[in-house]
């Protein structure tokens, strides 16, 4: 760790401000990524913005009838309050099981909602300083390349970058269609679809978002769905808890009549650089009959285009699997 | 031994609970020490070479700094004074990844750390030894003569004729020990005395260690170490952090303070080596052994060996006429392998027990008749009769305990939902030990109460010595427990054992018992008086009206017990169940039968049973450190890479004592609990989920994905 400067931030105004004058200064709220970079000497800001005393944690219906639109998570409201909320328990089991799948109770206690969409790959080459990273210095190669790459990205990677992106949490969001709700300095709100907040590593995979330097997650807003009795989230990993996801798998079934599916929602963690939608199974499914047959052929479909590297081969038949099971679980209400 | 009458055999909670759960207990870094430093080590990022330039300019002008110690300027060591893995700053050598080469002591930890950053080195790299896989065709003999070939029989020309044989390999990776404490040091110079608070299992060991390297007399050295934060193998031999701490506080002129962080654990204080075993194994058809070749192949580091006898059990276990077990190893750019959690017969009971398991299956015969059929009635490996064993014991009481009747003989049978669900049986054994321990006895009373006090420069790894060496005294004396103190932890005690390969509990109790016993002869001597029935220290205090009487002993192991094979045996039973699409494993149930003689506390006991279980848990299904064969770096460096079991992880746990009296042994027939938890729990495992899936996974750890 090196030496930087703290301030602690009164209202998101003066946070935002804060941050836009210095490009090398970074917001803390829950900690449980930043300050383990920091100790790793991965991340070096010189200057820390707490926010984590700001009241952007409520959790509310977007507009008066919760059924029309939807709910809006505080950005610096606790992972531990988001899974246990009873608005999102009954209406987006989904996201609570994400939520619960991921780190430990400890981590979840002082993780907030937006600092979850703001962790960085866990890549090993990532984390060790002595190693070959583009993520972590542009132009130094990519270990994990060539490297150790049991857990590393089957679909959207780069030469530059085959990380990928640990959150359960925002798995679950991009299957729910999520928007995040942000602000800048200049006190501007814009919303970002869940698909486009995260990005592939491409040629520039020290950007993990298209979130701007000083942008503020004020909340993530959750539009009304048709499938909280029908959705599941299936995280497959190396131990029952505490582990990041060998693949992982939300899925939501919008049914019609007679065992149709109006629409699926599937994604997929610990695939890609970003929550990868499987939106080549969601196409197969829409209009299909909830059968083992068809769940088989979406997740065909999807995994058709995996590019495996020398040690995760096994994630492409893992992740075919996962979607059946995912989407079988979903229709059984999560029951085996 | 186990009395109705006596404290010893009785669950009580442990003594030091109360202070643990309250953090009144100090560990290494706790001790309030005033005006401290702090060091930092920093660590190479070569696997193999030599330091051409360390430029540490930036980091002397650092804030706060107070020295930066290289191989420059590092003071003479004696690096062959009992301290493992090297890294002592005496060369600009590289042997391995993450290698110490310096360490900064500044005013404070965050100074110290943030000096490291400022330092570069410019190395002279060679190309490391690190690709186990390419590396085992050079393996040769090692000097070990512990490790020479031991043939019995011809046991090749016999797997040759066999009408029944395995030949399989079995693969375990490199594990790391990972206490919850990571190593830690204060030390403390008073003139040309040091002391070193530091976690030790061996006090006396570390304590030696230290003065050989600092070049100085043992008694210029003093251990302290209450309370350890779990150890499993990696604080028995010391490593440089030691010495290194004592080094810099020598420097700087005041006490400096020296912990590991978890990524430096991995190249610090040892690890546990991968295995290649090759086990064969002939059978007649009715499932006499005729043939058992175990031939191991692994590493260890670039200087120094140190293998783990994988074939210890293969040994012991069965009684087959022809035996072949062998030992290569090739040097490797890694830390200095070292003992591990059940040193060697963890690891090689994986790859004996998978394979009886699997001749079990060829013959179509219960995996326990098989074993059963083949139980030696003497040690197989000197003829020697055993001091006691309870192996079929443990099967068959094991068996009845866990429903083994339920099991399917053939795999995939019993499926429940999306859950395959198997049933696996091994079995094990470890060593029984007692070692030279020596003890102090203080008894001092006031008015009609007598306290007494006990000393030995004993470990408690956080089993329970304080707790059973409390009852032990309190037996012996006719006290009540509160009026006993035991103090441990301190080399200014009387020298003890270590608190490692399952001798701490039958060296510690035996020597306790034999200072409680010798002082009530002494009392009695002294008293001059004849007794009907003998009377205890307590009394004689009280008749004799005395304030204060002490004694010390050095116990020794019975003589007669050489004459016996002592071993503990257990057998271990998994239920597990294997989800059909993910591959994920859950052992639902697990039970551990053990035969280990005298149980000083039945409560302490089973948690220390459980917890080598839980470890073999996590040796079948989690724990793998893995290597990057490019540079030699561990990519698992932290516990988020490295997986030890989660609560999440752990079902049912039974642990069940089979009643063993074993005076051949030692005198109070304790044979030692703390390795033989985690032998044969990874076949237990690995069997099971064969019996569920009909996979039989031989590379351990069996993750989901070797489960597709």
């Amino acid at each position: 760790m090196r030496p930087f400067t703290y301030s602690r931030a009164n209202d998101p105004a003066s946070a935002t401000k804060e941050l836009a004058g210095n490009p090398n200064a970074k917001f803390l709220a829950g900690g449980t990524n930043l300050i383990d970079l920091m100790k790793e000497d991965v991340e070096r800001p010189s200057a820390i913005v707490d926010i984590s005393g700001l009241r952007l944690t409520e959790i509310k219906p977007i507009a008066a009838g919760f059924a029309k639109g939807g709910l809006s998570i505080g950005g610096l409201g606790k992972n531990t309050d988001a899974a246990n909320h009873p608005l999102i328990r009954q209406n987006y089991p989904l996201l609570t099981q994400a939520i619960l799948a991921g780190a430990s109770g400890q981590i979840r206690n002082m993780a907030t909602n937006g600092g979850n969409l703001l962790q960085r790959t866990r890549c090993p080459y990532f984390y060790e300083v002595a190693m070959p990273c583009n993520k972590r210095e542009p132009g130094s190669g990519c270990g994990a390349l060539e490297g150790v790459n049991r857990l590393h990205a089957i679909f959207g990677a780069s030469e530059k970058c085959v990380a990928v992106y640990p959150s359960d949490m925002a798995i679950a969001l991009a299957a729910l269609d999520a928007i995040v709700k942000v602000k800048n300095a200049s006190g501007q709100e814009r919303s970002i679809s869940f698909t486009d907040f995260h990005r592939l590593p491409g040629d520039t995979p020290e950007r993990d978002t298209n979130l701007a330097h000083g942008e503020l997650i004020t909340s993530i807003d959750l539009p009304p769905n048709k499938f909280a009795d029908k959705s599941y989230y299936l995280k497959v990993r190396d131990r029952a808890s505490y582990a990041f996801a060998l693949i992982s798998v939300a899925a939501g079934l919008e049914m019609g009549s007679g065992n149709k599916i109006v629409q699926a929602r599937i994604a997929m963690g610990g695939v890609a650089h970003k929550p990868w939608r499987a939106l080549k199974a969601e196409q197969f499914l829409a209009g299909k009959e909830a059968t083992a047959e068809n769940f088989k052929r979406a997740a065909d479909a999807e995994m058709a285009d995996a590019k495996p590297l020398e040690h995760n081969k096994f994630k492409v038949e893992l992740g075919n699997r996962s979607i059946v099971l995912a989407l079988q679980m979903a229709m059984n209400g999560g029951k085996a | 031994m186990q009395d109705k009458n006596k404290l010893t055999g009785t669950p009580i909670s442990r003594i030091d609970g109360i202070a643990k759960v309250t953090g009144k207990a100090a560990y290494s870094t706790d001790y309030p020490v005033k005006n401290l430093a702090y060091a930092v080590l920093f660590k190479s990022t070569i696997a193999a070479g030599t330091i051409r330039i360390i430029d540490t300019t930036a980091a002397e002008k650092a804030p706060g700094v107070l020295a930066v110690i290289t191989h420059t300027n590092a003071p003479k060591l004696n690096v062959n004074g009992g301290i493992r893995g090297g890294a002592l700053l005496q060369s600009p050598e590289i042997e391995f990844y993450g290698q110490h080469i310096g360490l900064v002591v500044a005013e404070t930890f965050e100074q110290a750390r943030y000096a490291t950053h400022l330092i570069n080195v410019t190395y002279d790299k060679k190309e490391p030894k690190v690709d186990f896989e390419k590396l085992a065709k050079e393996a040769t003999l090692p000097k070990d003569k512990e490790r020479a070939d031991a043939k019995r029989g011809d046991a090749k020309a016999a797997l040759r004729d066999a009408e029944y044989k395995v030949e399989q390999v079995y693969e375990t990776p490199i594990e790391h020990h990972h206490p919850l404490e990571p190593h830690a040091t204060i030390a403390e110079w008073n003139g040309d005395r040091v002391t070193l608070y530091n976690s030790s299992q061996i006090v006396n060991g570390a304590q030696s260690a230290a003065a050989n390297t600092l070049n100085i007399k043992p008694e210029q050295v003093r251990i302290i170490t209450p309370y350890i934060g779990g150890g499993f193998g990696s604080k028995g031999g010391q490593w440089a952090n030691l010495v290194l701490t004592a080094v810099a506080a020598k420097q700087v002129n005041r006490p400096v303070k020296l912990a590991l962080t978890r990524q430096q654990m991995v190249n610090s204080v040892g690890l546990r080596q991968r295995n290649h075993q090759k086990v064969s194994l002939a059978a007649t058809k009715d499932g006499k052994l005729t043939a058992l070749a175990h031939e191991i192949t692994t590493h260890g580091a670039i200087k120094n060996e140190f293998v783990e006898p994988c074939g210890d059990c293969s040994k012991v276990m069965y009684d087959v006429p022809n035996s072949l077990i062998t030992y290569r190893a090739v040097p490797m750019n890694v830390i200095l392998p070292t003992y591990t959690r059940g040193p060697g017969k963890s690891t090689g009971s994986f790859a004996l027990e998978s394979a009886m398991d699997e001749l079990a299956y060829a013959l179509k015969m219960d995996p326990i008749e098989l074993r059963i059929k083949n139980e030696p009635e003497r040690d197989p490996s000197n003829g020697k009769p055993w001091s006691s064993r309870k192996a079929v014991d443990c099967l068959q009481v094991g068996a009845k305990a866990f429903g083994w009747e339920k099991r399917k003989a053939e795999p995939r049978q019993n499926q429940q939902g999306n859950y395959l669900i198997g049933y696996g049986v091994a079995a094990g054994t470890y060593p029984a030990h007692q070692r030279p321990t020596s003890a102090i006895v203080k008894l001092k009373r006031t008015g009609n109460d007598v306290m007494a006090t006990v000393e030995l420069a004993a470990a408690d790894l956080g089993t329970g010595t304080y707790t059973i060496l409390t009852q032990t005294a309190a037996d012996a004396l006719g006290l009540p427990l509160r009026n006993v103190k035991v103090v441990i932890g301190d080399s200014d005690l009387p020298p003890a054992a270590g608190a490692v390969g399952s001798v701490g509990a039958a060296s510690y109790a035996n020597a306790v018992n034999d200072a409680c016993q010798k002082i009530t002869d002494e009392l009695l001597t002294r008293s001059g008086k004849q007794f009907f029935a003998r009377p205890t220290a307590s009394q004689l205090m009280l008749s004799e009206k005395l304030t204060e009487f002490q004694t010390r002993i050095d116990a020794k192991p019975l003589e007669s017990a050489e004459e016996y094979s002592a071993h503990s045996f257990n057998a271990n039973f998994a239920e597990v169940s294997v989800n059909r699409f993910t591959g994920m494993v859950r052992v639902n149930r697990f039970l551990a039968v053990t035969g280990a003689g005298t149980i000083l506390n039945p409560k302490t006991a089973r948690s220390q049973i459980i917890g080598g279980n839980i470890w073999g848990i996590g040796m079948a299904l989690t724990e793998e450190s893995i290597l990057d064969p490019r540079w030699g770096n561990f990519v698992t460096r932290s516990f988020a890479d490295y997986h030890v079991p989660a609560n999440l992880d752990i079902g049912d746990m039974e642990a069940i004592f089979i009643r063993e009296d074993d005076q051949k042994s030692n005198t109070l027939g304790v044979k030692g609990i703390g390795e033989v938890g985690i032998v044969g729990v990874a076949a237990a495992v690995a069997n099971a989920v064969f019996n569920a899936t009909g996979k039989r996974v031989r590379e351990l750890p069996i993750t989901p994905d070797k489960l597709l």
